[in-house]
């Protein structure tokens, strides 16, 4: 028994395609355990979609490999949305390219449970949308500190810190199903030179993690999808909470609001705090 | 290397062209005296430091790390060192959170006439690194 908005997502999509206002809508379908993207290019094929607590993934990752077909209708829920606002700031997408079906989000089930990114989600409606499709949400978000797990030891934060990497076996799901990350060439995957170590090792992990994240600052939705794709269960969300609160202290910027705005690393203020600096 | 003997670090420089490797060369023809601790890269602009250069000094056997450019307001390029601020402050403050210890990573601004200043530069950071020791967290070996 489809809900309302699973109706509505169907006959939007039926409707888009058929009067060809978009060449493909990029949704949900339902999968194993969890909902998987869906790519709807015949109205025929709208019925497929649904739309619940199980459509984990950042749809706005496709959004860069599917936009030379034309203009593309996306389901969007708010980090989704704030992904696409991200590309639209770094030039990577333009607003005519895409036609977005924005629905509030009640947060993404993960086991059953309520994943944890969006326990902390400040912006389960969409920020940016052509339509918006059933009720908005309402935010139920509470603010958690960066990793609970700050402690004020270096040591412990060091073995904490270790003892998540450690586990890496670098499969890069994590980059894969994120929306920030649309580099046609990563730095993990250049040879000449070749930045970072292959292996497991502790130290190319950690190589590899400290970048992973500082490419994260100021681009970093929060939408969990590296958290979720992860298979060792690795607290990647400490690591970009970590940056996404440096940055907004620092430079009092949040990720994916405004398209207007330039990227924080990008532009400085010559006021910029160098508390740091000998 | 055994604890008894005095540590001596490996600390690699990155010094931009037009400040701070300039205020390396008056130190040296001024004969001040500093610690023979650092190896220097000249780089053309303190904005030329990606966050990876100084994690691959680490990885690869580095005990410490010094990032050194024009003063605000006085870069070559006009605005690279204010940028370079800004990566550097995110870098800074997640190593912290990752527990690498605070004062691996140095950065500093020293201009081509600061050569007393940059010899202070250098004691200190040579300092800093001595006392915590050989960098054991990052490196690979």
């Amino acid at each position: 028994m489809p809900n309302d908005v699973t109706a509505v997502i169907q006959r939007r999509a039926r409707e888009l395609l058929s009067s060809g206002q978009v060449v493909m809508l990029l949704g949900y379908r339902p999968g194993r355990s969890s909902a998987q993207p869906a790519f709807i290019t015949r109205p025929e094929d709208a019925s497929l979609l649904v739309f619940d607590q199980s459509c984990g993934p950042n749809l706005a990752a496709f959004l860069p490999k599917v936009k030379h077909l034309g203009r593309i209708g996306v389901v969007a829920k708010g980090c989704d949305s704030r992904s696409i606002v991200l590309l639209l700031q770094e030039h990577q997408l333009r607003r005519e390219d895409v036609f977005i079906l924005g629905v509030g989000c009640n947060g993404v089930l993960q086991d059953s449970r309520l994943s944890d990114s969006c326990q902390t989600c400040q912006f389960p409606n969409p920020v940016i949308y052509d339509e918006l499709i059933g009720e908005p949400a309402a935010a139920s978000g509470q603010l958690k500190a960066a990793g609970g797990q700050q402690s004020a030891d270096s040591g412990q934060r060091w073995q904490w810190f270790k003892n998540e990497v450690s586990r890496c076996i670098r499969c890069y799901a994590c980059r894969q199903v994120c929306p920030s990350c649309y580099c046609p060439i990563c730095f993990v995957d250049t040879t000449m030179p070749s930045w970072v170590g292959r292996t497991t090792r502790l130290s190319d992990n950690m190589l590899f993690h400290i970048i992973r994240a500082l490419h994260m600052a100021g681009r970093c939705v929060e939408c969990g999808a590296c958290s979720r794709a992860c298979p060792m269960a690795i607290d990647l969300m400490s690591l970009n909470r970590k940056v996404s609160q440096i940055v907004k202290e620092r430079f009092g910027h949040i990720a994916g609001l405004r398209a207007e705005e330039k990227p924080p690393l990008t532009v400085f203020d010559p006021d910029d705090r160098q508390e740091f600096i000998i | 290397m055994s604890e008894m003997q005095e540590f001596e670090p490996r600390i690699v420089a990155f010094l931009c062209n037009w400040c701070s490797y300039a205020g390396a060369d008056l130190a040296g023809i001024s004969r001040i005296q500093y610690p023979p601790s650092i190896r220097v890269i000249r780089v053309p602009c303190s904005g030329r430091v990606d966050p990876l250069f100084i994690l691959k000094a680490l990885q690869n056997g580095a005990d410490g790390v010094l990032v050194s450019g024009c003063h605000p307001g006085d870069c070559h390029y006009l605005t690279g060192n204010y940028v370079a601020r800004r990566r550097f402050a995110v870098l800074h403050d997640l190593l912290e959170f990752c527990g690498i210890e605070p004062g691996r990573v140095s950065f500093s601004w020293v201009s081509a006439a600061e050569g007393e200043r940059f010899a202070e530069v250098v004691r200190e950071v040579t300092e800093r690194i001595r006392k915590l020791g050989p960098n054991r967290r990052m490196n690979a070996e």
